[in-house]
């Protein structure tokens, strides 16, 4: 920032030196001799000198830093006044005095030249200063043309100081005609008041009374410099003083302008500030939803603001008590036990669903209420989703509510509502991400719940794929291995979706894990475990007392033995197994009958479920899976279905187990592509080997 | 999912048309939660324009069989479609639920 204040301060060199020497001229050429000095300057000669001082003055000002700060109009009139006008009034001032009182202070004497010269320094130094702050407010929002119109007028009156250089006189017509037309101009740019409208009325008035200050210093140059005797003019009407006079004479006008525009302008300051006010108030009251303020606060700026707009001597403010929400009332100058009667006599009048109420406290009833009030209006609080409330405003005179006052309670009104309503959105929406991050810990619980390391052994191989739809699924798997060589094989599927069917897949394998204990009363091997059908109709049992009763569960227990080598399994409702036989080269579906769990809750189950035993085969497959993948729809909504999984099997029966799955998944997710997956898919492939020799052993 | 209603003295029928998923279950029970239909002999179920049944569909069956086995009100289904009927035997329902092919047959129970 250090850069551009050289030049300023070259400037404010050359001016000091300028005045310092358009002093030491002016003495010389009234005090010939003075100081031993055998110079005598022209007449010309100073007025050279003194048109270079006002040049430099000029340019010093119009360099000079912006002065208005914002829109501090008041500022820059205040500092104006305080600074050079008060110096220079001194200055006159000062002069005068001493002329009147000291004896030895004469026209003639060198302190009284040296003090005028002064005085037309200091008197040079506040047009400047004027008439630079002047610009700041007649270019205030103006446009590009005003700008250069401004450059014009500065331009044009600067030619003005060259007139001191003609070696000759103008003719006086030419160069009144000449000043007749700058002044002309002076007065058009005084027509720029824009920023009068920005003062409030307080500022107005203000501002009226330091222009009127301003116009009086200036009529105090003017009789200064008309009444003080001096050996020469260095101010005054002649054509070679034009630049000072035109100067004056523009920052003059312009105050005298500004005054008469700003009293204009004061009777309708009022209607300003209210407006400026509802502004502010609409303003304040978008803004606290943006604060995350509560619905009480916005009420209460509501209220605070329609009290203030609508000049209200009394109100209150009603707000019925819905869902969760308090009742809400605010009171202003007024009681509850003032406002229960008027509340009452309201009802009375079946102003349930009014639209507004403006009206005076005419009527006999409300004149029995001998309140102190004149009007009423009342405006509900309500959009097209529900009504909130009443807001009620009371004055003392009659017929005090206009128009105006309904339109702006209106648009607060709904201005308020649309707040509240903002308000019940961002915390709808806080409370849905909530339960979504309850959703992501319930799905990263179940999914502790999929067994992560697949039984292993060298007479099978197994390998699973398990996708939920949502972020919590209905399908489950699970393992388990039992004494003698055995594994236990559990899928199954929950009807519905969502965080219900997740507690009744954990509910299902808590089931399992129990059941498939150890009996220590059984009385042979073969007791120790329950067999498929006795697990299914106990969980059945266990289910039907808190399945809700149009859920049930889909699920089939498989019970491998493959130290001899054959599988037992019962089907409650779960979709068919899918077999490869390796003898019969041929692929094939477990055709069981078996009812879903918790279909029917009274005993009798134990019917409606079968046991199905098979020995198995080296190079057999087994493919299990949930209604997810036969039913994955494609872009036609055509279900992939069980026989194109039986041709899959077919075509992929000698791969490997791993092999096998993504052969299937391949196929299932080709069909079902940008489609989307509206439930979960499970698919467990087991395949057995044959019984190899544990080598090294 | 359209369902239409024909009733006579003893006998009422739903005609389903569309999918019976989970939003349109909601309707199904509505039909099927009535107090009178427990004062029918039989509620008839035309399935010939059912394309689809979800298990949400099935339960609101599922939900219903006890009750109308207490009131003693018969439940059949008749012009099942293949796809939907193999739903029906893969959960077990056959068994607890009749099924027939035709409306004839479904008036003779």
């Amino acid at each position: 920032m250090g850069v551009p204040r050289k030049p300023f301060s070259l400037l404010s060199v050359g001016v000091l030196l300028s005045w310092l020497a358009l002093l030491a001229a002016a003495l010389l050429y009234a005090h010939p001799g003075l100081g031993g000095v055998q110079l005598a300057p022209s007449s010309g000669l100073v007025l050279v000198l003194q048109a270079l001082f006002t040049a430099l003055v000029f340019l010093h000002e119009r360099n000079t830093a912006e002065r208005l700060r914002g829109v501090d109009f008041i500022g820059l009139l205040r500092r104006l006044l305080l600074g050079p006008a008060l110096l220079a009034v001194a200055g006159a001032g000062l002069h005068q005095l001493l002329l009147a009182l000291a004896p030895g202070f004469g026209p003639d004497s060198v302190a009284h030249t040296a003090f005028y010269t002064l005085n037309v320094g200091l008197f040079v130094l506040l047009l400047a200063r004027t008439n630079y702050a002047w610009r700041a407010l007649v270019l205030f929002r103006g446009s590009e043309r005003l700008r250069r119109q401004w450059v014009w007028f500065e331009v044009l009156l600067g030619a003005t100081l060259l007139l001191r250089l003609l070696p000759y006189a103008p003719p006086i017509g030419l160069s009144s005609a000449l000043l007749g037309v700058l002044a002309a101009y002076g007065a058009y740019l005084s027509g720029r008041q824009k920023w009068v409208a920005y003062l409030s009325r307080r500022q107005k008035i203000e501002a009226v009374l330091l222009q009127l200050a301003i116009i009086g210093v200036m009529s105090v140059f003017v009789a200064y410099f008309l009444y003080t005797k001096a050996a020469f003019r260095l101010v005054g009407p002649a054509p070679q003083n034009a630049f000072l006079l035109l100067n004056a004479f523009f920052a003059g006008f312009y105050a005298l302008m500004g005054l008469l525009v700003t009293l204009f302008n004061l009777p309708t300051a009022g209607v300003f500030e209210q407006k400026r006010e509802e502004i502010l108030s609409m303003q304040r009251l978008t803004q606290l939803i943006q604060r995350g303020q509560t619905t009480t606060e916005v009420y209460q700026m509501f209220f605070d603001s329609a009290i203030q707009t609508t000049r209200a001597d009394a109100a209150w403010l009603h707000i019925d008590a819905i869902d969760d929400e308090d009742r809400l009332d605010l009171y202003h100058r007024l009681s509850a036990e003032q406002a229960a009667p008027i509340r009452e006599l309201l009802a009375e009048f079946n102003l349930g669903n009014l639209e507004y109420f403006n009206n005076d406290l005419v009527g006999s009833s409300f004149r029995r209420l001998q309140l102190p009030f004149g009007s009423l209006m009342v405006m509900p609080l309500g959009s097209s989703k529900r009504q909130y409330g009443n807001i009620y405003l009371l004055q003392e005179a009659a017929q005090a509510f206009d128009r105006e006052s309904l339109s702006i309670l209106q648009t607060f009104a709904s201005q308020a509502v649309l707040s509240i309503e903002n308000l019940q959105l961002i915390q709808a929406s806080l409370h849905t991400q909530r339960v979504q991050d309850e959703l992501k810990i319930a799905s990263a619980v179940q999914d502790s719940l999929i067994p992560k390391n697949l039984p292993i052994d060298n007479w099978f191989e197994i390998s699973s794929y398990a996708v939920a739809a949502t972020e919590v699924g209905g399908d489950f798997y699970d393992f388990l291995h039992l004494p003698g060589r055995r594994l236990a094989v559990l899928i199954g599927d929950v009807s519905g979706k969502g965080v219900t069917a997740a507690f009744h897949v954990a509910q299902m394998k808590g089931i399992f894990h129990a059941l498939m204990q150890e009996n220590p009363l059984a009385r042979n091997e073969r007791e120790k475990f329950p067999v498929p059908s006795q697990f299914m109709t106990q969980a059945n049992r266990a289910l039907g007392r808190c399945l809700e009763k149009s859920a049930f569960i889909t699920a089939s227990l498989y019970i491998i033995d493959y130290e001899h080598g054959g599988f037992v399994f019962a089907r409650a409702g779960h979709c068919h197994t899918l077999y490869y036989h390796s003898i019969k080269e041929e692929v094939s579906y477990f055709q069981t009958p078996g009812l879903g769990l918790g279909i029917i809750r009274h005993d009798g189950y134990e019917k409606h479920i079968k046991n199905q035993f098979y020995d198995y085969n080296p190079g057999d497959v087994m493919v299990i899976y949930t209604d997810g993948i036969v039913e994955a729809r494609d872009a036609a909504q055509e279900e992939y279905g069980e026989e194109r999984l039986q041709r899959l099997l077919e075509a992929s029966y000698y791969l490997n187990a791993d092999q096998i799955k993504a052969h299937i998944l391949a196929d299932l997710h080709e069909f079902s592509k940008g489609q989307p997956m509206h439930d979960d898919q499970t698919l467990l492939v087991i395949k057995f080997r044959s019984a190899q020799p544990e080598t090294g052993l | 999912m359209k369902i239409t209603q024909h009733a006579t003295d003893t006998t009422l029928t739903l005609a389903l048309n569309g999918e019976l998923d989970a939003s349109s279950s909601v309707l199904l029970d509505t039909e099927l939660s009535k107090p009178e239909i427990l004062r029918t002999q039989k509620v008839l179920i035309d399935c010939q324009q059912l394309n689809y049944i979800s298990s949400a569909g099935l339960g609101v069956f599922i939900s219903h069989l006890q009750t109308f086995q207490d009131a003693n009100v018969k439940l059949v289904f008749f012009n099942m479609q293949e796809k939907v009927r193999n739903v029906f035997e893969i959960l077990g329902l056959d068994s607890l639920m009749t099924i027939v092919p035709s409306e004839a047959d479904a008036a003779a129970v």
